[in-house]
């Protein structure tokens, strides 16, 4: 165990390197300069923008400011936005719980969907149902979450009232206001994401109900939704656990046009707003944040195949020896 | 200018549309101020009966967008800061319903003949909101530390001051390099806002607690979720604010802050964007207040290089143009009129000369133009005789923008112009434009601010400001005059002179003045109808900003 989490520290360790200079390089790149920003129009004299220019020492060069940054992150400081004042530390604080909660409920959804609708169209595969739900996870496919978010709000919040279409309230300040706000905008993410993984579900389940010991299970007369469950499900599920974990990943960067759309206070808004006011410092915390936790979390997935199928450990064990 | 009658509502109603608004078209619009004697006008159309003020209560206001910061200098005021920095700060000065600048937080202002010494009185008795009181010195230390200083977004409206002085507690002399008769419109913007200077000189956070003297207090701040106010019960005008509590909501989305004003979640919301505006008029239940101003949609274009250094390529391009099928693309038709000028027909800048004298809408004249010049053996693009004009129109992705310059496009193609279309991202945009890197662009144009400033900052040589590069000595001979005297007659000439040399020499087109909109449940009350500390009824909803303090809640 030890050895293979130093196999895996060191390309973790690589790969925080090179996701933090890219985006150092990228955002260098970017034209616009940072001090035009910061001064507007009509402060930005040739003077005031090479005074400003000299404070924020973006005049050294690339890998001197890189190496500045690496420095003051190893000290765990992040630095602090010359945009909005704020310890970029601070307000990734503050917009990650935003973030996390509405794409862990859109994931929570998609994953009570999904289930169900794979396993039932895989046991069932070419009949009535299968159809419906195969030809319903394409429909919505096509659906991107943006446009499922304006139906959402037309027929939630206008038409029912049952959820406000925007007014986003912490967990701390009350949980049933804080639950009503999120549950819109999870849901727009999800249904994309469900569809996504009732086909995937579905595939690998068809295959699994080849296996003998399905056979075996329904000759000794088990009832079907034992089978399906206790059988079926688990040796079903890698293609669909292995792009939950990347979606995981994906979520900590936030969804932006959810975010904008619901004007919910999360990552994703901020990360573009820091990218059109060239608030370089705040983009390259918010970037650092969002690639430790996607390499951590398909770092955990790897993990967690070994535990899901018992053949993948007695692979590498037979491998070893 | 004078406030409009209800009847004038739909012609009024006539705005704006470059659906980008503030965000969309950099550069121009981040200026509440109006002049001393200019803006455009507001009329509350079919608004419900207001009733007797009502104290306590709390409402939600949707606007546009967050605000980096609350501190003058560092912050970047929209149209949505402003509204929230006006419950928070009192301005020094605003206009009145007849567009002069009037005392608000000052108590008096007088100016030396030569225009160059500028004696404000504060008045006595105001308290910032940490306790303690307003005094000559407070608002020259702010404006010595953050108004005038290294990195200030407002250092470039008060490079020609030389000096402030507090002369005795409440006396403030500001003395100017040079004779200026518009700085009374600086101290009315941001500038002219009195912060506290303890509050701050408390770190580099202080942008997030700001400590003003206005109505309410500065309470819970979630950066673009909700900014919680809560009343000032020791506020220096007796008997305001009316409201216990405003919370202000960011919701950049227009449907989505539409959606909000329909279902209840908000009691008001802002828009500036026309096709907003028109649903929002037909809410039931909702009042609406708008104001049409002096800032337009427009094609600016870059007179130092080939081919639009030759004015005979302008004006063609100015010719080519149908301005109402552009607004009927921004969706503005029926309620924002064509520009022609930097003023709205509302404007007392105004000008019917300058009108009928604007090239637009005559393909055969812009035809004529444009072949002079292809014909010319010695036109400025180097291209031989008989090759077509060419040249890059730059816009930010925004669809309705997309849609324009399409339609742009379209129209100088009809003269033979060829025209790439180019998206830029908006700092890229603004950052070209700055550093005159280009050709022609999407832009907004005009703004509430006195002449003097609007055309300094746009057409002087050495402005940073002046896009379009371009300059002229009739232009700068009329911008003296405006610097130099205080008579309104003489200001509106030279206004116009300078109008009708834009109209000949055209270093941009127009599309129409923005209407912006305050759109309110009905139980909200009062929201044009401020007045000053003596009585006098303010200018209204400029921009789609109130003096909140002023606003009460029907029970």
């Amino acid at each position: 165990m030890a050895r293979s989490l130093t196999r895996r520290v060191v390309p973790l360790a690589a790969t925080l390197i090179a996701v933090s200079f890219l985006t150092f390089l990228l955002t260098s790149l970017l034209p616009g300069d940072p001090a035009v920003q910061i001064l507007g129009p009509q402060g930005a004299t040739p003077e005031a923008v090479a005074r400003v220019r000299a404070d924020l020492h973006l005049d050294d060069p690339l890998l001197v400011r890189y190496a500045r940054w690496v420095g003051d992150v190893a000290q765990g400081d992040l630095g602090r936005s010359y945009r909005t004042g704020q310890e970029v530390r601070d307000a990734i604080g503050e917009r990650l719980p935003v973030t996390l909660e509405i794409g862990g409920m859109a994931i929570v959804f998609a994953l009570l969907g999904a289930i169900p609708l794979g396993m039932l169209s895989a046991y069932r595969a070419g009949g009535g149902v299968d159809r419906a739900v195969t030809g319903t996870s394409f429909a919505l496919l096509a659906v991107p979450s943006f446009m499922m978010a304006i139906v959402l709000i037309l027929v939630f919040a206008e038409q029912l009232g049952w959820a406000p279409a925007t007014g986003w309230v912490r967990l701390s300040d009350d949980v049933g206001d804080n639950l009503r706000g999120a549950v819109l905008p999870a849901l727009s993410i999800s249904i994309g994401e469900l569809a996504v993984y009732t086909r995937l579900l579905r595939s690998d389940t068809i295959a699994t109900l080849q296996e003998d010991y399905i056979s075996l299970a329904r000759a000794k007369g088990m009832p079907t939704f034992w089978i399906l469950l206790r059988h079926a499900l688990r040796p079903s599920s890698f293609s669909l656990l292995t792009v939950v974990g990347l979606q995981i990943g994906a979520i900590m960067s936030g969804s932006v046009l959810i975010e904008t759309l619901f004007a919910l206070p999360g990552v994703g808004r901020l990360l573009v707003d820091s990218i059109y006011q060239r608030d370089l410092v705040m983009v390259q915390g918010i970037a650092l944040v969002v690639a430790v936790s996607y390499v951590v979390v398909n770092f955990a997935v790897d993990i967690v195949y070994t535990y899901l199928d018992p053949r993948i450990r007695r692979g590498r064990a037979a491998a070893r020896a | 200018m004078t406030p409009k009658p209800r009847s004038h509502r739909r012609l009024i109603a006539l705005v704006a549309v470059l659906a980008l608004a503030a965000a969309g078209c950099g550069g121009g619009d981040d200026d509440d101020t109006t002049a001393p004697e200019s803006s455009g006008s507001s009329t509350t159309a079919e608004v419900s009966p207001q009733g007797d003020p009502v104290r306590g209560g709390s409402i939600t206001v949707g606007i546009e967008a967050e605000t980096n910061s609350w501190l003058p200098g560092s912050a970047n005021f929209s149209n949505a800061g402003i509204n929230v920095a006006l419950a928070i700060y009192d301005p020094l000065f605003r206009r009145d319903a007849d567009g002069v600048l009037h005392p608000y937080l000052a108590e008096k202002m007088a100016v030396s003949d030569d225009l160059t010494e500028w004696t404000v009185t504060l008045r006595s008795g105001v308290k910032f909101h940490d306790g303690t009181p307003l005094t000559a010195q407070a608002m020259k230390t702010t404006f010595d530390t953050y108004i005038n200083a290294t990195g200030s977004n407002l250092a470039g409206q008060v490079k020609d001051v030389q000096s402030v002085t507090a002369v005795d507690e409440l006396t403030l002399l500001y003395t100017l390099a040079a004779p200026n008769a518009a700085f009374g419109d600086v101290l009315a913007g941001a500038v002219g806002w009195a912060f506290s200077p303890t509050a701050a000189a408390s770190g580099p956070d202080a942008g997030s607690h700001p400590v003003g003297t206005g109505p309410f207090l500065f309470g819970d701040w979630q950066r673009d979720s909700k900014l919680v106010l809560t009343r000032n019960p020791d506020y220096w005008q007796e008997g305001l604010p009316y409201l216990d509590e405003i919370v202000f909501r960011p919701i950049p989305d227009e449907d989505t802050r539409i959606s909000s004003l329909k279902t209840g979640d908000v009691d008001a919301v802002q828009s500036l964007r026309q096709s907003a505006i028109r649903q929002l008029q037909d809410l039931d239940g909702v009042d609406t207040y708008e104001f049409l101003g002096n800032n337009s949609g427009s094609a600016i274009f870059n007179t130092s290089v080939a081919p639009l250094d030759d004015v005979r390529v302008r004006r063609a391009l100015a010719y080519a143009l149908d301005q109402d099928q552009l607004i009927e693309v921004l969706g503005g038709t029926g309620i924002t009129p064509a520009e022609t000028q930097y003023f709205s027909e509302d404007s007392p800048y105004y000008s019917e000369a300058v009108a009928a004298a604007w090239p637009t809408g005559d393909a055969e004249e812009a035809a004529k133009l444009i072949d002079e010049y292809v014909n010319d053996p010695e036109r400025s693009d180097g291209k031989a005789v008989g090759d077509p004009v060419t040249f890059t129109f730059d816009c930010p992705p925004d669809p309705s923008l997309i849609e324009l310059s399409q339609l742009y496009q379209a129209f100088w193609g009809g003269i033979g112009v060829e025209v790439d279309l180019n998206q830029v991202e908006q700092a890229t945009h603004v950052s070209e434009a700055i550093a005159g890197d280009y050709q022609a662009k999407c832009w907004r144009v005009g703004d509430q601010g006195d002449p003097y400033r609007t055309f300094t900052d746009a057409f002087t040589a050495d402005s940073p400001l002046n896009f379009t590069r371009f300059s002229h000595p009739r232009i700068d001979e009329a911008l003296d005059v405006l610097r130099t005297t205080a008579d309104n007659e003489a200001r509106k000439a030279a206004v116009e002179d300078i109008s009708m040399v834009l109209a000949e020499e055209v270093p941009n087109t127009f599309t129409a003045a923005t209407l912006s909109v305050l759109a309110v449940q009905e139980n909200v009350k009062n929201v044009d109808g401020w007045t000053f500390p003596d009585g006098t009824k303010g200018e209204g909803v400029p921009g789609a900003t109130t003096m909140w303090g002023h606003v009460w809640l029907a029970e």
